[in-house]
């Protein structure tokens, strides 16, 4: 018992000490800086497109549209692209800068060191949606202060944070493929930019709306009204994500994981 | 024969380009991106033939359908994103198996090499958009939406050729920051933003932006497109040349920067 509690206390260490490199790594890389400018620029749209008049009215002025259309146009058209990029340049750049063999002579575990990538990466695109929530929030203060109470705040601020997590599963499994298939990250970002373009269409469908990831994690945080049935669909279907990526990174020797990698292998 | 000595350096480039085009054609025959970009032309043609069939096909015209598969979202998003990517790995790639530094002492003109590649981006936006039309006559075709009508064909491809042309234009700007960057993050991360903020703006304010002047002016005498506004033609094309001349300039200044 001794053993084991020794055992899974330096395992605990040494995914802090992971997670510790893995921010340090990540601090001195421009993808921070991209990420943000991705961010602003999303931003700085949605108040443009908030000028248009309908029936002689803005879309700006309507209290809460501009919370709205920030997550709900971000999370269909961006974030699931620069969160995948993201991930998948976090994973894939150990190999492409050569610091995979000085890593492993350490000795690093490789899953673990997956590991560590995949919490960083779910932590960077929780921040992304944090970020926005604060800087959305600012501009309808400035723009509807009088229309702000708690309950409106805390509801974006439940929408922000699930859709945060959500788009991260939703997209996990797009890193981990990417990860497996050996190539440039940059398929990452075309990979999911088509994934979350498709959510467009399949939203409107009533059944698919809570199965696609994508627009699930719009349920899940309560971006579109469920039933307790539908938001339990949602939840399955983000945790199935999830499932596929740690199927898709841990089992080298699972037959269907090999069969399914080498098909898109051949695709890409 | 003339003597190379009495030819102005003009002159040269001038001569130079086409062999450059030709060059740039004969690299991306090696590239398999390339071509693996070609069938996501084939998405809205698919998307709509399943909508138009779902929905039972109440009022479904030639045109309507046309509009939804050829003109939407595969102008809108799908093209930009393609042809973003591509310009960043046209220049990325020069950069990643250290061609460039042979292209400068070769020498290459750096306003040749520059509209060499925006002469395979419109080639390719061009076969993008055909693919496009294609797919939308077939899909047409074969979930019987419509019939082979000669007037709405003609206008289909004419109106996707006009597309392929115009669009690679607009999208000048995302191959000057591609030529000024080491790295493919940015770029593509600014395709991404830029195709987004296109679209966005094509219903507030057109001719700040190149991409939705391009797509306003394109769209505009589609059956069915309802624009907020008359749009001015020679304002949207005044938008795209501005930005045009000051991406060509940038990209010209930053890879003549990085060749000193």
């Amino acid at each position: 018992m001794q053993v084991s509690i020794y055992h899974d206390g330096k395992r605990v260490k040494k995914m802090g000490t992971l997670l510790w490199a893995e921010r340090l790594k990540l601090r001195r890389s421009r993808i921070i800086w991209i990420s943000a400018f991705s961010a602003v620029m999303v931003l700085f749209i949605v108040f443009m497109q908030g000028q248009y008049l309908y029936y002689g009215r803005r879309y700006i002025d309507i209290s809460e549209w501009y919370m709205t259309a920030v997550q709900s146009l971000g999370s269909i058209y961006v974030f699931p692209a620069v969160i995948a990029l993201a991930g998948s340049w976090m994973m894939c750049r150990e190999e492409q800068d050569d610091t995979l063999k000085s890593l492993l002579l350490v000795p690093v575990q490789i899953p673990d060191l997956i590991r560590a990538k995949l919490v960083v990466s779910a932590i960077f695109s929780v921040i992304i949606y944090v970020f926005m929530f604060a800087a959305a929030l600012a501009v309808e203060a400035v723009l509807h202060f009088s229309a702000l109470d708690y309950k409106m705040v805390f509801k974006f601020f439940k929408i922000y944070l699930l859709e945060g997590i959500g788009i991260f599963l939703a997209v996990s499994p797009v890193m981990a493929i990417v990860y497996r298939l050996n190539k440039s990250y940059w398929l990452s970002l075309i990979f999911a930019e088509l994934y979350s373009f498709l959510a467009l269409f399949l939203g409107m469908n009533g059944i698919l709306r809570f199965v696609y990831p994508i627009t699930a994690a719009f349920c899940v945080a309560g971006y579109y009204e469920a039933t307790p049935l539908q938001l339990v669909v949602s939840l399955l279907s983000l945790c199935a994500c999830g499932g596929l990526t740690a199927l898709v990174m841990r089992s080298t020797g699972n037959c269907v994981t090999k069969c399914f990698l080498k098909g898109l292998r051949v695709i890409a | 024969m003339i003597p190379s000595k009495i030819i102005s350096e003009r002159s040269r480039e001038g001569r130079a380009l086409p062999e450059l085009v030709r060059i740039e054609f004969v690299k991306l025959r090696h590239r398999k991106y390339v071509w693996l970009m070609l069938p996501s032309a084939l998405i809205m043609p698919a998307i709509a033939a399943c909508f138009f069939k779902a929905s039972g096909m109440p009022d479904a015209t030639p045109m309507r359908f046309y509009k939804m598969a050829a003109f939407s979202y595969t102008i809108w998003l799908v093209l930009p994103a393609v042809l973003g990517m591509l310009c960043t790995m046209l220049m990325y790639e020069e950069r990643c198996d250290d061609t460039l530094k042979q292209l400068w002492i070769v020498p290459v003109s750096k306003t040749a090499l520059f509209f060499s590649k925006l002469t395979v981006v419109i080639v390719y936006s061009v076969c993008f958009m055909f693919t496009a039309a294609a797919g939308s006559f077939l899909a047409g075709i074969l979930t019987g939406i419509t019939a082979s009508g000669y007037d709405s064909v003609r206008f289909l491809f004419l109106k996707c050729l006009q597309c392929g042309i115009l669009i690679p234009f607009a999208m000048m700007p995302v191959l000057a920051v591609a030529a000024s960057q080491k790295g493919y993050v940015l770029p593509v991360c600014i395709t991404v933003v830029y195709a987004f903020t296109g679209f966005i703006m094509l219903m507030v304010n057109v001719y700040v932006f190149p991409l939705s002047s391009a797509i306003a002016v394109l769209i505009k005498d589609i059956e069915g497109v309802v624009m907020d506004g008359p749009v001015d033609t020679g304002m949207a094309f005044l938008s795209i040349a501005i930005w045009g001349t000051v991406s060509a300039v940038f990209g010209v200044y930053v890879l003549g920067r990085e060749c000193r």
